[in-house]
């Protein structure tokens, strides 16, 4: 196909994938043509439907239960801003820092060892680290195989709940092909008598014996009593039938 | 009253001082019953990018993210409802979307689009998500996948009216329009469209997915014309 032709695809998939009309193997097409192809990742169609459909939303009121919760999670996600990078943080109190700078300038003349603190994005691995060593409070439960298939699998996760953070250790999760399933995260919050909150959908990637994995908690989560893995169809589930069962760790 | 003696220098001074204090409270109190109306939400409504909600919720500000809520609660409400219709799924789409809002807020760039484009889109990608789920369809890429989404768009959403954008889309064919109206207007599904039209579901994804393509062209062309900046 010549990449004119290969453009013209991508783009119409990626209109489809706007629309909300893509059918699985075309998801699988537009993953393969957005890493082939460089410079198409615009979020121009995706802003415009939403320009379009928004002419004709007709906002209504929240309901006060819904109003409540919401205004509930702030606090969880607030307190996530402590890992923030470094300039965010410093742009916090503009008129504090320049002052505070003026103030050093001119009385000590310090501006050479005035220097620009630089973001650093940490990976999943390092904030693995840096939430055992640095946050407190932070649990730590182990892995246990739940079915024969999975036998192998052993890790750790850990989950903090101040900062509503938490991250899976995997070791010998078999690789999965996120076309047929994927791996899903169920977190038991015993304060909770529904369903267990969605910790997120994963993928383990050929190559990965050992995987750091973020939980993406959908809902504020505290003192969970247990998390439990999951494989469910693409996309993950609402809620898990646990026809299948991969892994399990309980306090 | 205020009696003053206008042949004096200072009594003048005092007069343009009132005066401005009575604009001041008079303008802000006009813009501040606006805001309450909901006639323009608060970040839209001044021209100054500090007013802006999401790049102080991006260094988590609690106080900018109940204002978030208040103000784009009841956008993300109603296009979440338009797509789920049981209460409970509904109100979990919700709060992940604002999950989500707070996650990415420092990805919003006042260039590009405006706040409630932003977060609308938000709503939109994850309300389709949960569609899809349903009918048992892979999830789309998260938006904090995409690396470019600070890279300037051409087309410039952010200063077009959604009035005169639908006004500029006036020149797709007719049928492309309804199907547009059908679908972004009475927020019809593709299946439904295609009952209502009696067209092959086909054709109708296929002219709503170029009809989109096309829309694109026809904004830059828009924009081109009147002189707006690549």
């Amino acid at each position: 196909m010549s990449m004119e032709k290969t453009l013209a695809r991508f783009e119409e998939l990626d209109a489809g994938r706007v629309l909300g009309d893509l059918t699985s193997e075309e998801t699988s097409e537009w993953q393969i043509l957005v890493t082939d192809i460089e410079d198409v990742h615009s979020i121009e169609l995706e802003l415009l439907a939403t320009e379009l459909e928004l002419k004709h939303v007709q906002p209504c009121d929240l309901s006060s239960s819904l109003s409540n919760k919401l205004a509930d999670t702030i606090p969880a996600f607030s307190n996530k801003n402590i890992n923030q990078p470094a300039d965010q943080i410093i742009s916090i109190l503009p008129w504090l820092g320049w002052a505070a700078a003026a103030c050093l300038l001119a009385f000590f003349n310090l501006s050479d060892s005035v220097k620009p603190l630089t973001p650093t994005e940490l990976t999943d691995a390092q904030k693995f680290e840096a939430l055992i060593k640095e946050a407190p409070n932070t649990l730590r439960l182990a892995f246990s195989s739940a079915s024969d298939p999975y036998k192998e699998i052993s890790g750790e996760v850990i989950w903090n709940d101040d900062l509503q953070e938490g991250y899976m250790s995997l070791i010998n999760l078999p690789v999965n092909d996120p076309n047929q399933n994927q791996y899903q995260l169920w977190i038991v919050d015993p304060k909770r008598d529904e369903l267990p909150v969605d910790g997120g959908v994963f993928d383990i990637p050929y190559g990965s014996k050992n995987a750091i994995i973020p939980i993406r908690n959908a809902l504020q989560v505290s003192k969970p009593a247990a998390f439990v893995i999951t494989l469910e169809q693409p996309g993950g589930v609402v809620k898990s039938k646990q026809e299948i069962v991969v892994a399990l760790a309980k306090s | 009253m205020i009696l003053v003696d206008t042949a004096d220098g200072k009594s003048h001074l005092l007069i343009s001082l009132l005066m401005h204090f009575r604009n001041f409270i008079l303008f802000s109190n006009i813009r501040s019953f606006e805001i309450v109306l909901g006639i323009v939400p608060p970040s839209e409504s001044q021209g100054s990018p500090t007013t802006y909600l999401l790049p102080l919720v991006a260094k988590g500000d609690e106080s900018a993210m109940r204002r978030c809520i208040d103000s784009y609660g009841p956008l993300v409400w109603s296009i979440v409802c338009r797509r789920i219709s049981e209460r409970v799924d509904a109100e979990e789409t919700c709060q992940e979307i604002f999950t989500e809002v707070w996650r990415i807020a420092g990805r919003f760039d006042s260039k590009i689009s405006k706040e409630s484009t932003f977060i609308g889109m938000i709503a939109r990608r994850r309300s389709i998500d949960w569609q899809r789920k349903q009918n048992r369809l892979p999830a789309l890429a998260n938006l904090d996948s995409l690396p470019e989404l600070s890279t300037p768009s051409t087309n410039n959403l952010h200063s077009i009216d959604r009035s005169e954008l639908w006004n500029i889309l006036k020149e797709l064919p007719s049928d492309t329009l309804n199907l547009f109206s059908l679908h972004f207007e009475k927020g019809l599904t593709h299946d439904e469209i295609a009952r209502q039209t009696k067209l092959p579901i086909g054709t109708v994804k296929t002219k709503l997915r170029r009809g989109l393509i096309e829309a694109r062209k026809l904004l830059k062309e828009f924009n081109h014309g009147r002189g707006v900046a690549k």
